[in-house]
């Protein structure tokens, strides 16, 4: 064997028919216990969340701990951090194929499923937290009859809700789009005629022709080639909602590689989450998401922890040598205020955790990594918490100085956002197949020596 | 379905059933669905539900209309109303003996705004928080509404008829008496007489807030009993001591105008200095500002004295038979008072060469003791030759004063000894505001009959026998003498709401029924009558010519009639002070125990409009707390104790204990704890109950000259509980930052620029263009004394909700201008600056830029416009509004169902209809009072002209008694705005942000030697910067400023 000989992307001498028999299998199956364990506190969950919903738009924002200085609170601190979950599915799956990573196809469906539940939480917090929902339609440009009103192209919020639509529409196509193969192989195994047609319906006519190939990968390529932008321009407008305005704390040019590093950061943390559970869940899987892949992410995970670190000093740098006195302040107090301890929790979580990774040992263990990965999530929480809350509760006049008072309403809000990701991603894994066969199938040589591969 | 046809079908094998059985199985069911053969059953099952469907169908569907709702057009409009035209009638309002000239604004009726009088003499255009709030009281819910028989604590509606009856029988049996305030209407005071002279009654006058402490040292000083006016505006050096003349003592508003004039920024500017235990809204204005122990008041006015009469030999006093023994004791008084000796005989040299232009002023609730003080005063203003000169006792003092401590301590010996019959208290609420040791209360079971004329089932109607309700201010005819010569009308402006009856009506009615009284009372048909005939007299008495119609039109038109004329600045001869008077004088013994001192507060002074939600939600200008009681303690006692703020700590003194949370108060003295009065009420209404604690209690009234308010013996208990305290300012220092720029009068002298940094700003961006008018304002710092009188002016006129206590502790205060108090220099007397804060209408506005839905944009008049139905509360504007001037309603502040709202039933009637009332979810903030300026644009439009400099004024200028905001046109180099716009201490904040707003402040100018703060800004902030406070917003009241120590004992002059 020499050095450079891969190791195999998928382990246990897999046959074809292994292969979609393994993937296969929770969605032909009925649900065991195990599933039920995690589904029924996670639509709980979801409907604590409905409720505290409703609640806020029936009765008022007041409920949150909003305040006269901190116009914003935990639904834009969860929106963002939802939104920078979604970014590591399209990562995966885009990018990773333009780069020709054939590791991705292990993770590339659940990663990207991640994305789209994500993203779907991420679009409803900004509803939730204006003031009157019910007219959130006012931000999108149509024509109306009111004369000359019209959207305020200047405001970074319009270009979020064309940056989040559009990153939703496209990740939710290119998702669809590789999923057709594997519906079809559903379809094809389907013993009921419901099944047959649900399933038929969605793999909208696919007979893995050649044609059908061809045109399949076309296409695949094309939006994977549209994607990867998106991927850097969503977090890159979001950050716009800060960094273009006049604030100590918000108002920096640093803020768009920033929040795409960290966004991704907290993406592929989140992927090893799920993946640990799913390889929990479902035995049969860790033949596909192996302790390999998740290594690479691990690395991946701390590389742009460390770029957030890096971003993390640099502002305190610049707002030293700014000498703006006012932005001064507002970084000294992040660290040393009033809300010192957020500042250190998504420190250590974000920049100190993740350092363990430099020792295989640690990236390869489970159970560390498991641990790590939601450590990370909660250190990019506060990351945005950090940057919304700190900057606005002290600012210019002190004041109008105040403190956020986190209420039951908040954590309602934000726990119970929880319940319909997981509801969702729950779902998924028995509805369509988590691992993409289409995709597996032909990197099922990788790494295998021509003896011990196949057995037949 | 059964057939009783005889072919039967079998059922069972043996059909030889017992008949009963048979039967029972024939009818299986008991009764037939369908219509019986028979008709017996009465109506068949079937039919019965058909019925009943039907006319449940008929009753519910067919008959639901929605509710009608009857709108009335003015088919016959009356006269001289245009709907959506405001109409505006002078009035007046009397609290007290004070009295402020209204203008009150009404809509279709409705009276919806108070605005000063300008023609008054008294205060002008000008009002303070509590005469603006005073319209809310009209439309209190609570007011009562019907006149009531009360027995045991409970009330029983009986009609005026009923009454009437029952009350003139009492009055004939004799020991009748009248307690009320002052009444400063002298038809009333007429009245009152004309009836007592009938009834043999006898009248008998008290205000809670210590105003009759003066008069009464007029009278053992100079032998007349008579309220001085005292002329700040003509007075150069100013010393108070303990007397908080801006904010609530005598008549605040003529006091802050008064005050203003001399403030100036030149080299005329007054010097005010002023000796104080809690640190009050007046000390906070002062030049220079002595801590004193409360019992320590008398030594500074003596030592004052006896440092120029004695020591210096300087007056015609110093030779006066026994002045020099009698102020032997005071020869150390700065010792004691920790006053270096060189600043002590700067004060007294300063004083001395001013004069006649200099003016000692002392008193009110916190004076202790309360006349000896005046006795002082009165010494060192006849010293220093004022008297006749700075203070007026001839020509136009005030004559609507009658408080008197002998009358009401007579009143309840009286009381007490079963003499009084009959009780008619009127305009005050004396089971309220007399101490607890007082014996009020107790002697009230001695007297049969107490007769209230009050306006609420509070405290004293609870003692009552017969609630006759009075009406309320603007809702019958009155009048007022403020000061000699200068009378005010009290005109209706709405006819009463509920069945109210004006007291003076009443009486005339009890005459009648009861056939006793002179002529003129016999005479009246009623009150109006009554009140008309008295000023056909008075005309002639006044020497006024012409038709009584001519007179009287003028008099209701421009609300004033004024002899006091050119007089009222005559310099008059001074009186000779009895130099024996200062025996009187009981000094309080000195104690090392600590002092309680308790004061009225700006917002609700005597508590009377404590009901009022504005009132409520409006911080004290010191303290900026809202909606509560507390102690107020010093940092450095605050640590002896080892209390923090929000803890509760029970307070004893020999009249009474209460329990009230601590608030840690920078610039009071160590040795002093304070607490204001006006709160814990249990009775007075939804929005005033069980706020706070009733400090009134704690007056001791066992002293024979005055009751003891101030200098109370107190022990503390610190306790675990915590209640914490709304404050609505989150921070108390500037952190070195350039937001209120203080100079010195010499560094400003000599260059108007002083200590403001200017920032070289270069934009890339093209101004907005101003074709019309740009509007913008002027806020003069040096003129503002954080009186609060705009914010509620501002309230009243754009419909702002109030929020409660719990959500003011979360920041949600929605005032469109707040004013920003900060402290400058060492916590334990810091000087104190007031900046009033609005939008300030920028034209690089950055909330315009990041509305997604355009629904904050810029006028063509460089107005910030808000479009409150475009608003999605989005709060990305308030977010990035570097002033924090933008409001959220974060709920439905407009829900009839909270006690506190606007909406509530009749409080609905203030809204003005010119401002949107606000729904939940939208962003608010400050107009410029746009609708202001639209009426009045439309008006010069009418005319076809362009509109003139001050024509429009906006709420919070219009009501601004010192000033300090000028509104006008920036684009007319002519007007007031842009001339204060070219001045060099014209800054504006932020200015390095280049927002460029349309706001700008100039800096206050004290007339001292050093700044207690360093000039502000990159000078000496840079150590400030670095350390942020780390104590809780409230409790970080101390700067951080270095090199900025100076105790005021080396500070000042």
């Amino acid at each position: 064997m020499s050095v450079l000989k891969r190791s195999p992307l998928i382990e246990g001498n897999k046959t074809y028919k292994d292969i979609t028999e393994d993937i296969c299998k929770p969605i032909e199956s009925l649900p065991g216990k195990g599933w039920f364990s995690y589904f029924v506190p996670s639509v709980f969950t979801l409907m604590l969340w409905i409720s505290v919903v409703a609640t806020l738009i029936g009765v008022g924002l007041g409920l949150l701990g909003l305040s006269h200085p901190v116009g914003w609170g935990t639904p834009i601190v969860t929106f963002v951090f939802w939104i920078g979950i979604g970014h590591a599915g399209t990562l995966i799956s885009a990018i990773l194929f333009l780069f020709r990573q054939k590791w991705r196809t292990g993770i590339n469906r659940a990663a990207e499923a991640m994305t789209i539940f994500a993203v779907m939480v991420a679009g409803l917090f900004p509803l939730i937290h204006v003031g009157r929902p019910w007219f959130a339609f006012w931000l999108i440009p149509y024509p109306n009859q009111r004369g000359p009103l019209w959207v305020n192209f200047r405001s970074p919020l319009l270009w979020d809700v064309f940056a989040v639509s559009t990153y939703a529409t496209v990740s939710l196509v290119f998702w669809y789009m590789g999923m057709i193969p594997d519906l079809a192989t559903v379809r094809d195994r389907a013993k009921n005629k419901i099944r047959r047609l649900i399933y038929g319906m969605l793999s909208l006519g696919w007979r893995g022709t050649n044609r059908n190939w061809s045109h399949y990968e076309s296409v695949y390529l094309i939006l994977a080639g549209l994607s990867t932008p998106l991927v850097l321009s969503v977090h890159t407008i979001v950050s716009f909602d800060f960094a273009v305005a006049t604030l100590p704390g918000w108002h920096t040019t640093i803020f768009p590689p920033y929040f795409v590093a960290g966004a991704i950061f907290s993406g592929f943390a989140m992927v090893v989450t799920l993946m640990c559970l799913v390889r929990a869940g479902f035995p049969q899987m860790k033949s596909y998401i192996t302790v390999d892949h998740l290594e690479v992410m691990n690395k991946i995970i701390m590389t742009t922890g460390l770029m957030v670190g890096y971003a993390y000093a640099s502002e305190f740098f610049i707002a030293w040598y700014s000498g703006v006195e006012y932005e001064k302040y507002a970084f000294v107090n992040r660290a040393f205020g009033d809300y010192w301890w957020s500042y250190w929790i998504m420190a250590i979580c974000n920049v100190v955790i993740p350092q363990v990774f430099w020792f295989k040992k640690m990236r390869r263990n489970i159970y560390v990594m498991f641990v790590i990965s939601i450590f990370v999530n909660i250190g990019m929480w506060f990351e945005r918490f950090v940057i919304i809350v700190t900057s606005l509760h002290r600012d210019f006049l002190p004041a109008n100085w105040g403190y956020y008072h986190f209420t039951w309403f908040d954590a309602g809000l934000l726990f119970g956002s929880f319940g319909m990701f997981f509801t969702l991603f729950l779902l998924f894994l028995r509805a369509i197949p988590m691992v993409a066969m289409s995709e597996v199938k032909p990197v099922l040589s990788v790494g295998r020596d021509a003896s011990g591969g196949h057995h037949e | 379905m059964i057939n009783n046809d005889s072919s039967k079908y079998w059922r069972e094998l043996n059909p030889n059933l017992e008949p009963e059985l048979a039967k029972t199985l024939e009818e299986e069911f008991q009764s037939s669905p369908l219509a019986s053969g028979d008709g017996k059953d009465g109506v068949a099952r079937r039919d019965f539900l058909k019925l009943m469907g039907a006319s449940l169908a008929l009753s519910t569907t067919s008959c639901i209309r929605r509710p009608v709702q009857k709108i009335v057009p003015y088919v016959n409009r009356p006269a001289g109303l245009i709907p959506g035209v405001s109409q505006y009638y002078s009035s007046s309002w009397s609290d007290g003996g004070s009295v402020y000239g209204l203008i009150v604004k009404t809509r279709e009726g409705k009276p919806i705004k108070f605005e000063g009088n300008p023609a008054f003499a008294v205060n002008g255009g000008a009002l303070s928080a509590r005469a603006q709030a005073h319209l809310l009281s009209v439309y209190d819910p609570d007011r009562l509404k019907d006149p009531a028989k009360v027995s045991g604590g409970t009330s029983t509606k009986v009609t005026w008829d009923q009454l009437d009856e029952d009350v003139s029988k009492k009055l004939s049996q004799g020991g009748v008496y009248f307690l009320t305030s002052s009444i400063p209407s002298p038809s009333t005071r007429m009245l009152i007489s004309d009836f007592s002279s009938a009834f043999g009654a006898k009248h008998v006058a008290w205000d809670p807030l210590g105003q009759d402490q003066i008069s009464s040292g007029q009278k053992e000083s100079y032998g007349s009993a008579i309220m001085p006016r005292y002329r700040f505006h003509k007075a150069r050096m100013i010393v108070s001591v303990e007397c908080d003349f801006l904010g609530t003592w005598i008549s605040p508003v003529e006091f802050a105008r008064d005050f203003s004039v001399g403030r100036a920024p030149n080299s005329t500017m007054s010097k005010f200095v002023a000796f104080e235990s809690n640190l009050s809204m007046t000390g906070a204005n002062a030049d220079l500002r002595v801590r004193i122990k409360a019992s320590q008041q008398v030594h500074v006015i003596l030592g004052l004295a006896h440092e120029i009469a004695v020591k210096k030999g300087l007056s015609r006093y110093a030779g006066a038979p026994g002045l020099r023994e009698r102020l032997a004791a005071y020869a150390k008084a700065h010792e004691k008072l920790g006053i270096e000796e060189a600043l002590w005989s700067r004060i007294a040299d300063d004083l001395w060469a001013h004069r006649g232009q200099s003016l000692i002023v002392a008193g009110g609730l916190s004076a202790s003791p309360g006349v000896g003080l005046q006795i002082a005063a009165n010494l060192l203003n006849s010293i220093l030759e004022n008297d006749g000169k700075t203070i007026d006792y001839s020509e136009a003092p005030y004559v609507g004063f009658q408080s008197s401590y002998e009358d009401i301590k007579g009143l309840i010996r009286d009381m007490q000894a079963g003499k009084v019959k009959t009780l008619m208290i009127h305009k005050l609420n004396p089971a309220y505001v007399l101490g607890s040791n007082s014996g009020f209360v107790e002697a009230c079971k001695n007297v049969p009959t107490i007769i209230y004329t009050g306006s609420h089932f509070d405290e004293t109607a609870k003692l009552a026998t017969y609630l006759a309700p009075d009406n309320h201010d603007i809702e019958d005819w009155s009048d007022a003498e403020a000061q000699k010569g200068v009378y005010v009308i009290q005109q209706p402006t709405i006819r009463p709401l509920g069945n109210t009856r004006s007291f003076q009506m009443s009486l005339i009615n009890w005459a009648y029924m009861e056939e006793k009284g002179p002529k003129r009372l016999l005479d009246a048909e009623n009150w109006y009558d009554y009140f008309t005939k008295y000023w056909m007299n008075q005309q002639r008495a006044l020497g006024r010519p012409g038709s009584f119609e001519d007179f009287w039109h003028n008099f209701l038109q421009t609300g004033v009639v004024d002899v006091s004329g050119a007089g009222r600045d005559k310099v008059a001869a001074a009186r000779s002070f009895r130099v024996s008077a200062l025996d009187k004088i009981s000094v309080p013994k000195d104690s090392n125990s600590l002092e309680l001192v308790l004061y009225s507060s700006v917002s609700l002074g005597d508590g009377s409009d404590s009901n009022i939600a504005w009132l409520q939600e409006l911080p004290d200008p010191v303290t900026k707390l809202v909606w509560d009681s507390y102690l107020s303690v010093s940092p450095e006692r605050a640590k002896q104790l080892g209390v923090k703020s929000n803890q509760v700590v029970s307070v004893k003194t020999a009249t009474g204990e209460m329990k009230l949370p601590v608030w840690v108060q920078p610039g009071l003295h160590d040795d002093v704890v304070a607490v204001a009065v006006g709160q814990g009420r249990d009775m007075q209404g939804r929005v005033a109950n069980g706020v706070g604690a009733n400090a009134f209690k704690l007056v001791d009234w066992s002293n024979d000259s005055s009751p003891v308010s101030s200098g109370l013996e107190v022990n503390l208990t610190v306790t675990s509980e915590i209640s914490e305290l709304a404050c609505t300012q989150g921070h108390h220092s500037m952190e070195g930052r350039q937001i209120v720029v203080e100079a010195t009068l010499d560094h400003y002298l000599k260059d108007n620029n002083a200590n403001i940094h200017r920032h070289k700003i270069t934009s890339i961006w093209s101004a907005h263009e101003y074709k019309g008018y740009k509007w913008g304002m002027a806020v003069d710092l040096s003129s503002c004394i954080g009186c609060n009188a705009c914010m509620t002016a501002c309230q009243s006129e754009n419909n702002i909700p109030v929020v409660g206590k719990k959500y003011v502790l979360q920041g949600r205060e929605m005032h469109w201008i707040r004013i920003d108090r900060y402290y400058v220099g060492n916590e334990s007397n810091p000087d104190t600056v007031f900046q009033p804060v609005m939008c300030q209408h920028c034209d690089h506005a950055p909330c315009e830029t990041v509305c997604p839905v355009a629904a904050t944009t810029h006028s063509p008049e460089g107005i910030n416009e808000m479009t409150y139905n475009r608003c999605v509360g989005t709060r990305y504007c308030s977010n990035n509004c570097p002033y924090k001037v933008r409001r959220f309603n974060w709920f439905s502040y407009i829900k009839e169902s909270s006690p506190i709202s606007m909406t509530q039933k009749p409080r609905n009637m203030a809204l003005n209809p010119e401002v949107t009332v606000r729904s939940r979810g939208v962003m608010e903030k400050c107009t410029f009072c746009v609708q202001r300026i639209h009426e009045a644009k439309n008006h010069a439009k009418n005319e076809n002209r362009k509109l003139q400099d001050g024509e429009v004024k906006t709420a919070c200028q219009q009501t601004c008694p010192t000033g300090a905001l000028i509104f006008g046109d920036m684009n007319d180099p002519n007007t007031q705005v842009s001339k204060l716009f070219k001045e060099q201490r014209t800054y504006s904040l932020l200015e390095e942000w280049n927002a460029q707003p349309s706001v700008r402040y100039m800096t206050k100018v004290r007339n001292t030697e050093h700044l207690k703060g360093a000039p502000a800004h990159h000078a000496t902030g840079k150590a400030s910067h670095s350390e942020p406070a780390k104590a809780a917003p409230h409790s970080d009241t101390g700067s951080t400023e270095k090199g900025s120590s100076h105790e005021p004992a080396h500070g000042g002059h």
